[in-house]
Formats: C-alpha cells, sequence, structure tokens
C-alpha cells in the first residue's frame, strides 16, 4: 500500500525571512490527520532567506537531522559545536536530555534549501550528541547512500560511513537520472518513507513531484526510476 | 512533563554571560522546562562599543541569535531567569528600562505565583559579582516573585554552576506549583 502525500497539501506558513513547507503538523499547522508515520514526526521543507535563520531555541528527546539541498547552514549549540555545512552532508542532532542550538543560512547573499528531519528516539533522556558526514554526491547516483541508521550498527557492514540515530530507522539518499531505476526490498513489518527532494519519480508505477511524500506499508519489493529531468529522493525504513 | 514556562534574559558585551545564560537554560531544559532565551541589547554608541575587542562581532552575532524581550514574554513566563556581568547593575539603561516594563506588567497582578532568580558573571567567569547578583535579586524581590536565592557553591566551573542553578530553580518552581495544587485540594 503507499499513500501519497502530495506537495500541494502539506501545511505552509510564509514569514518572509522563511518559507516552510510542512509534510507533518508543525508549529502553527497542526492536523491530526497528519502528525507523523511510525517514529518519523517532521518534515520540513525550508526554504530561508539570506543570514537569516533560528535563533537560539531548545530541543529535548528528538533525533533531528538535516540535508541541505541549495546553499549552507551554520550550526551553533550547547555542546560548543560551530559547524558550517552544505549539500552532500547529513547533520544529525541528539537532543537526548537537552540542547539549545541556533542555525542561520551561512551566505549572507544566496537563499537556502533546507529538509528539517525529527524522528522521536526510542527512548529518552540519551546523552545529547551531533554528528555531521559529507559524501561524494557521486555516491547517490543511481544507488541508495546509507545518511544514518541505529547506534551500534556497524559501519563496515552497512557499506559505508553514516550517521547514528537513536531509533530503529534508517535513513537514504538516492538521485536518479531520467529513466534510471533502483529496485529496493521492504522487509516483512517494515515501512517506509519516501520523499522527493528535488525533480520527480515513480514508485511502482506511482508518480510523485517535488515535494510529494509517499508512506509505504505491506509491500515488499519497490521499483523506483527517474522521470523526465529525474529526480533525488530521501528514504526511511522505519519500524 | 514540560510544564514549566521559562524566560532567561540576559545582557552580555564580550559572550561571558551568553555563555552562562546558555547553560542555565540548558540546565532549565534538562528539568523539562520550556525556555525562551533574551538579549538585552545594551544602549550604547558604536564607539564605545569598538573599546572592547570582540564587543562588535558579539554583538552583530547576538543580535542575530536573540530577540529583545517582550510584554508576551513575561506572560508567558512561569519563571524569569536574569543574568549580567558583574561589572553591571540594575541601573544601567538596559536593565532600567527592562525591569520597568516588567514592573508595568505585574502592576496587573499577573505575576502571582511566579519564580524569578539571578545570575551574574564577571570578566574571568568566576560567576561572583555578588553586588550586581544582590542588586538584581533586589529587583526581583520588589516585583513580588518568589525568589529563588543563587546558589555560590562551586560546582567545579561557572558554566556548570550556571546549569545547575538553572536546574535547580524549575525544580523549586515545579515544587511550589505541586504545593499549591495540594493546597487547592484540601480546601
Amino acid at each position: 500500500m503507499i499513500l501519497v502525500r502530495r506537495s500541494a497539501e502539506r501545511g505552509h506558513a510564509d514569514l518572509g525571512w522563511i518559507n516552510s513547507y510542512y509534510t507533518f503538523s508543525f508549529a502553527s499547522y497542526n492536523d491530526p490527520a497528519h502528525m507523523g508515520f511510525r517514529s518519523l514526526r517532521v518534515i520540513n521543507d525550508d526554504r530561508i532567506a539570506p543570514g537569516r535563520g533560528f535563533g537560539a531555541h531548545a530541543h529535548r528527546d528528538m533525533e533531528i537531522l538535516t540535508y541541505v539541498l541549495d546553499g549552507g547552514l551554520t550550526h551553533r549549540d550547547s555542546m560548543g559545536q560551530i559547524q558550517t555545512f552544505g549539500a552532500n552532508t547529513i547533520q544529525t542532532m541528539s537532543a537526548g536530555t537537552g540542547v539549545i542550538h541556533s542555525e542561520f543560512n551561512a551566505s549572507e547573499q544566496e537563499g537556502g534549501h533546507f529538509l528539517q528531519i525529527w524522528i522521536e528516539p526510542a527512548a529518552p533522556d540519551v546523552e545529547p550528541s551531533y554528528q555531521q558526514i559529507s559524501f561524494d554526491p557521486s555516491e547517490k547516483r543511481g544507488r541508495f547512500l546509507l545518511l544514518a541508521a541505529p547506534w551500534g550498527m556497524n559501519h563496515d557492514d552497512l557499506g559505508g560511513h553514516h550517521a547514528s540515530i537513536h531509533q530503529d530507522a534508517f535513513v537514504y539518499a538516492a538521485v536518479l537520472g531520467p529513466g534510471e531505476s533502483v529496485q529496493r526490498k521492504l522487509a516483512r513489518g517494515r515501512h517506509a518513507w519516501v520523499q522527493v527532494a528535488q525533480g520527480s519519480l515513480s514508485i511502482n508505477g506511482e508518480t510523485l513531484a517535488e515535494g510529494d511524500g509517499a508512506a509505504i506499508s505491506d509491500e515488499c519489493d519497490l521499483a523506483f526510476t527517474g522521470n523526465q529531468e529525474g529526480g533525488e529522493f530521501l528514504f526511511f525504513d522505519l519500524a | 512533563m514540560q510544564d514549566i514556562n521559562t524566560l532567561v534574559t540576559f545582557s552580555s558585551r564580550t559572550g561571558s554571560t551568553e555563555r552562562l545564560a546558555l547553560a542555565a537554560a540548558l540546565g532549565a531544559v534538562q528539568a523539562r522546562s520550556y525556555i525562551r532565551l533574551r538579549w538585552l541589547r545594551e544602549a550604547v554608541d558604536d564607539e564605545t562599543v569598538d573599546r572592547l575587542p570582540e564587543w562588535r562581532s558579539n554583538r552583530t552575532r547576538m543580535a542575530r541569535e536573540y530577540i529583545a524581550p517582550r510584554e508576551i514574554d513575561f506572560l508567558w513566563a512561569d519563571v524569569l531567569l536574569l543574568g549580567m556581568p558583574a561589572r553591571d547593575g540594575v541601573s544601567s539603561p538596559e536593565w532600567t528600562t527592562y525591569l520597568a516594563a516588567i514592573e508595568s506588567v505585574q502592576h496587573g497582578g499577573k505575576f502571582q505565583g511566579k519564580v524569578g532568580s539571578a545570575f551574574t558573571a564577571d570578566a574571568s567567569e568566576t560567576g561572583r559579582g555578588e553586588p550586581a547578583l544582590v542588586s538584581l535579586c533586589s529587583s526581583l524581590d520588589g516585583l513580588d516573585l518568589i525568589l529563588v536565592p543563587p546558589d555560590l557553591a562551586d560546582a567545579g566551573s561557572p558554566i556548570e554552576s550556571a546549569r545547575l542553578h538553572g536546574r535547580r530553580v524549575i525544580e523549586a518552581a515545579r515544587g511550589l506549583r505541586q504545593d499549591r495544587m495540594i493546597q487547592a485540594q484540601a480546601i
């Protein structure tokens, strides 16, 4: 079963300095029918004006992943991290017992385009941590690149370096050219969320455009094909 | 159980008091409080700012990262945590204005049951700026807030002391709230 969440159906807020589309309920957008999917709680598609961003604010008991689609982001936090990163990087922060941080578009001239993702942790009160892992864009072309996996999973067994999160969830990125296809098995009892970051593609014949998402359950064989302009998507393999 | 709202307001030039404010706020978050961080911009001219190394760059950065406190923040907060550099006092223009703003809200009787506390930093981050601390606490006391006194015991570092203080204030506020609820049920 594939349930599509169309881009235009998402929540939306344009505050001038930030233009956000919310796949799930967030801030002023509250829809009880869209509170998340499995442990996936938030996917915010944010476009942030030059030099602007989120001032110091707190998080607790949440796995927070940031994926830059265009531009760069500067992050400061109460763990002492001051980092700037751009595309082809996954940043994860386990808020656990508490983190205070700020995030700003790193450019004073160019806008930025970011996906902010929250995943509920399996247990509260973990020790806060920060990870930032970059990769070569070729690593996600025509294949699933693992961005994040549960703590304790061996990097070598999973085929490369990735961030660790406190939940039974695997996050992948993939880029497909026009007509290019990849297959993926979804284990029995597992669920998946697909979020199209850029371009368009189809899953088992279901067409998804930029910003669209899809909840997948009770499906074992998944076939992804890039449409005319190809596309990039995130794939969440969830318990 | 995030049932306490905490407003952390601080003034800072080179970032020392900001670090203590972040630590106190983190302690509050660890005690499961919602927090808002607000920065009081000093009422000084550009020439004065440029006299102190780092003041200019920190001022620019903090102006981006923090907004100034608003009346709605006072009303939202169950706990007011105030922090200033030890060299300052409540007679500085920004604090005079801020405390007057709080007082105007307090006159409406909207501070009943709210908790207040304070912390200070000096240039060496010893966190023992007693004169400033005393002046801040006196101001809070005059606003009819329930005052949680600062703990001057050495926690190993000023940052750690501030974190523990933030945590302790929230625990005190939660305990007071529970006491009130028990009393209300007994009536």
